[in-house]
């Protein structure tokens, strides 16, 4: 009995369902569409596909379930890059997907065919800053004429009308400071997180004055930081997450940005050997709930509900433990072998409460919808 | 113009009534000859009308050769034979053989006994069918006729299937039939050789899909089964008795063992328990792993799987019963259902009606029977993604690949990636369209060593990339062709030698003697031909290499000589060339 057949028994009682695919290459992004999904790959010396996946059957239908047998993923639209991508965003109500990718010098626009399977490069953008090393981070405003965010530095920060190509704001500041992530809230508003943990929120309305944390991050010491905002708009309570590569997870209200409201530490292996592929996400269907990834090759879920407040006495952090820690890439893709695999991204169902998609450096893409073992039965 | 021609017969582009048609060298051949299960009347069958326009079927096809036994591949096979007419060879591997016609007879039986179709094809049919096998081996290269020769490889997918090669002289096609690249419990994966045919022909059903992995699949049915069986459920697992059976088998007896359960496992007699037999006899068509533990043990006689008694299912508590027939219609499943349809702690995975979402079905007697019991529905058939499909084409190495069984437009992105990544064409035929691939077939053509010898002595060596003229006699015998000298040539024919010669009159104006005159004409071509051996013989005559100059004095005019020029056949250049260069006179002499 080899030790993947020992975890799948194991799996039995972990996860509801389990899906694992094998792709033609591995993967750093994860968009959605509805109920299907983007995929596309980063490899620097070939040919790089970028997929349009539909979920199997049974994650999308409802009734019936057990009378679905397929559980495969259908390629619905594929398409070929020569640039790495490592970010991928689909432009709303349209068939446009905006790429970055390395050499950071543009910003691919792509059509996803109606009457065929093909994606197709159809335009560029151009960057306002051209970097070698860096690529920019990509946002989209899905207003009625949409606009794309790119960015590789708080100083290279614009807007551009998708349509007329025109620039419609820029940052117009001097702030060299790297940039991690790129969101946007709502149709003036968006957040940016730079590499050394300071966040902002800006308002496009307005000439550059973001409401931020102005000290270069929780902490100084080389560590990078991601984040993400969570349900914006809806009520008060911490809905930033804010992630560093030395697992401090810290949640923020965007009243306060100064000041987070839960600093905890996670139990992961530190340094993360890539602190680029950190990535922290908010449950869109669980209350107060966090995923964490790019540590090693496990996802971790996370319940803060009872973290308002948490720090001791002497200000050290306090360590949390996770809700649900998914092996799946460990056992079943590793299997023991060196080097072990490195989980790239994760996305959440968007409706499905508990099911996550979690892709490794190896190529392997997971579904998986674990059980929440302190629930009552 | 050498070409293949290729026509997929089956109508359609759902899965089923795989039927295909290659033309090859003047060679045709069918290649499987499935049934479409979806359909009850003649749309099952593949179109045959294509063919038959033909003439006889017999005479026009060279032989049928058939992947494997899902019915999807061979289920038309009697219907063809036997009530279209063909008396040809139908090539097929042992297992194949040995299973085909217990699938054809269980289905012939639930089509006319249970369903009562007409024309359907009968028992004695299957029988007269398969006297036309000829069964092969993998890797055994069988000769059709002189020219036609076909070999199997090893396809994974079910016990006995194979991918076939099909040579005539340079040309080869592959069909793949149904085959998978990741080896399962009991069976291994598709393996080819670098073969490099012409053409690859492999089943794109499954081209757009990423397959969810093996382990996940099991999971999920031994979830299923578990959770049922640990409330004190009974699980009904209606198969097509072979094939996936075994797996099954063999995935919960070794779960059974790593978790420790007691719960009976039972498959009902008949069908599996023929399956079983086969499989015992065909062990080397399983996989390394069940043939290293076959030898310390029987892997098909299971520990904690035994054979099924109707009175069983009457026990209470739980238990799992694999049973057959495949689709619930008749026998010992829709029997064991029935008792246990009723229990909503008790789970099956099951036929159509079911799978339609029905939760009234009406029985036999007007009987109406209410499913409370959970339904699942499993897919455990092993065919190649569009990964597979990319390594199979990888190790084929073929010039072309054509995908049957696809819908071109939702498939424009995998033609674009097989031809970019590997590198050849890919063709997309719908059913009943005929793709056509010219072909540059090398013709081998051995030279004698006499041949080659000769020409090495006439001194120049060869140059490798520079062609070089060389003169000989090809003779065509028994499909071999050779290149000899003539003289060879001759004696093998048994016909003299002829010679022709040449012979060219140059007129000179020259008072002198001709003795002097053929001197001066050595003199001149000495001079000017240096790489060409040229003598002045005692007789008086010159020779440029083998052409001959004589010079010859004409009664009437004493001032003209007449140089005679003559020379074979073979020297035709060096004649002509000497005639010409002679007629624009020579040098005057010294006096």
């Amino acid at each position: 009995m080899d030790p993947g057949d020992d975890w799948l028994v194991e799996s039995l009682r972990l996860y509801q369902d389990f899906y694992a695919f094998d792709l033609s290459g591995a993967t750093r992004v994860l968009e959605w569409i509805d109920d299907k999904v983007f995929v596309a790959g980063y490899e620097s010396l070939k040919k790089n596909e970028i997929l349009h996946l539909k979920l199997p059957l049974r994650l999308s239908v409802k009734e019936n379930k057990g009378l679905f047998p397929e559980r495969d993923f259908k390629v619905r639209h594929g398409g070929f890059s020569d640039r790495s991508i490592f970010d991928l965003k689909h432009v709303p109500h349209t068939r446009l997907l905006v790429t970055s990718g390395l050499p950071g010098c543009y910003l691919q626009v792509w059509q996803v065919a109606e009457d065929s399977d093909v994606i197709k490069a159809v335009s560029t953008i151009a960057v306002h800053e051209k970097e070698e090393s860096l690529w920019p981070r990509v946002a989209v405003f899905s207003t009625l004429a949409p606009g794309v965010l790119h960015g590789a530095r708080l100083r290279s920060l614009q807007v551009v009308d998708l349509e007329s190509r025109k620039t419609t704001y820029t940052s117009d500041v001097s702030d060299s400071e790297e940039l991690s992530s790129l969101q946007v809230l709502d149709a003036d508003t968006f957040a940016f997180c730079c590499a050394s943990g300071r966040l902002g929120l800006v308002d496009t309305r307005q000439k550059w004055a973001p409401l931020e944390n102005r000290s270069p991050g929780p902490g100084s010491g080389g560590e990078r930081w991601c984040a993400e905002v969570g349900s914006w708009g809806q009520g008060p309570g911490p809905s930033i997450a804010s992630l560093g590569s030395d697992g401090r997870l810290c949640l923020l209200d965007p009243r306060d940005l100064c000041h987070p409201v839960s600093s905890v530490q996670c139990p992961v292996s530190v340094p993360s050997p890539d602190p680029e592929l950190l990535r922290v996400t908010w449950a869109p269907g669980l209350k107060n709930c966090l995923a964490i990834s790019g540590f090693d090759g496990t996802v971790q879920v996370y319940d803060a509900t009872s973290w308002d407040g948490t720090r001791s006495q002497d200000g050290t952090r306090s360590q949390v433990e996770p809700l649900f820690t998914h092996r799946g890439h460990i056992f079943l893709d590793g299997n023991g072998m060196d080097p072990a695999p490195l989980v790239t991204t994760h996305t959440w169902h968007p409706c499905r409460p508990r099911t996550l998609l979690s892709a490794t450096n190896d190529a392997s893409l997971h579904v998986w919808d674990w059980v929440d073992l302190c629930a009552p039965r | 113009m050498p070409e293949i021609r290729v026509t997929p017969l089956g109508a359609g582009q759902d899965v089923g009534r795989s039927c295909i048609l290659v033309s090859i060298a003047g060679k045709n051949v069918m290649l499987d000859c499935g049934m479409h299960m979806g359909f009850n009347d003649d749309r099952r069958f593949p179109d045959f009308s294509y063919i038959t326009q033909n003439g006889r079927l017999t005479d026009f096809l060279d032989c049928v050769i058939i992947s494997h036994f899902h019915l999807d591949h061979c289920g038309a096979l009697p219907y063809f034979s036997e009530m279209v007419g063909y008396d040809g060879p139908i090539y097929m591997t042992h297992p194949t053989q040995a299973i085909c016609p217990i699938l054809l007879e269980d289905y012939r039986k639930i089509a006319v006994d249970k369903k009562g179709e007409a024309n359907f094809f009968t028992s004695q049919m299957i029988k007269d069918c398969m006297k036309k096998v000829v069964a092969v081996h993998l890797h055994q290269t069988v000769q059709v006729d002189d020219e036609l020769e076909i070999k199997a490889y090893y396809a994974g997918h079910v016990l006995g299937a194979a991918m076939f090669q099909i040579k005539v002289g340079s040309e080869s096609v592959v069909y793949t039939g149904d085959y998978n690249m990741t080896p399962d419990r009991h069976l291994g994966a598709a393996w080819i050789d670098k073969c490099r045919p012409n053409l690859l022909i492999t089943e794109s059903t499954y081209a757009t899909t990423i397959r969810d992995s093996k382990r996940c699949r099991e999971r999920d049915f031994l979830k299923k089964v578990h959770e049922t069986v640990e409330r004190g459920g009974k699980v009904l697992i209606p198969v097509f008795a072979l094939g996936r059976a075994q797996e099954l088998c063999i995935l919960l007896e070794t779960f059974w063992e790593r978790m420790n359960l007691k719960v009976p496992i039972y498959f009902s007699t008949g069908l599996t328990e023929k399956a079983n037999h086969y499989y015992k006899l065909f062990i080397p068509w399983t996989n390394q792993k069940i043939r290293k533990t076959f030898v310390q043990r029987n892997m098909f006689e299971f520990k904690h799987i035994k054979a099924f008694d109707r009175a069983f299912a009457d026990n209470p508590g739980p238990m799992v019963v694999f049973a057959t027939p495949g689709m619930l219609h008749a026998g010992q499943s829709l029997q064991i259902f029935r008792k246990w349809a009723g229990n909503e702690k008790n789970m099956g995975t099951v036929g159509h009606k079911i799978l339609s979402g029905q939760r009234k079905l009406e029985m036999e007697g007007r009987q109406v029977l209410e499913v409370k019991m959970q339904v699942e529905y499993m897919s455990f058939s092993a065919h190649a993604d569009a990964k597979g499909i990319m390594q199979l084409v990888g190790q084929a190495e073929p010039e072309s690949v054509l995908l049957v069984h696809g819908e071109a437009k939702k498939m424009e992105f995998l033609k674009q990636k097989i031809e970019q990544e590997l590198r050849v064409n890919c063709y997309m035929p719908a059913n009943g369209e005929t793709v056509t691939l010219p072909t540059s077939p090398s013709i081998p053509v051995g030279i004698s060593l006499g041949l080659l010898k000769r020409e090495m002595a006439q001194g120049l060596l060869p140059e490798a990339k520079k062609p070089r003229l060389l003169h000989g006699t090809l003779i065509m015998k028994d499909s071999n062709f050779r290149l000899v000298s003539s003289e060879q040539a001759l004696k093998e024919l048994g016909l003299a030698e002829h010679q022709l010669r040449f012979t060219c009159r140059v007129h000179l104006h020259d008072t002198r003697k001709e003795q002097e005159t053929a001197l001066r004409v050595y003199s001149h071509l000495k001079s000017v031909l240096k790489d060409h051996c040229v003598q002045h013989l005692p007789d008086g005559s010159v020779t440029v290499e083998s052409v001959l100059l004589q010079a010859a004095a004409p009664s009437e005019d004493p001032g003209t000589k007449v140089l005679l020029v003559s020379w074979t056949y073979q020297d035709e250049e060096l004649g002509s060339f000497l005639t010409s260069l002679l007629k624009k006179g020579l040098p005057q002499a010294p006096s």
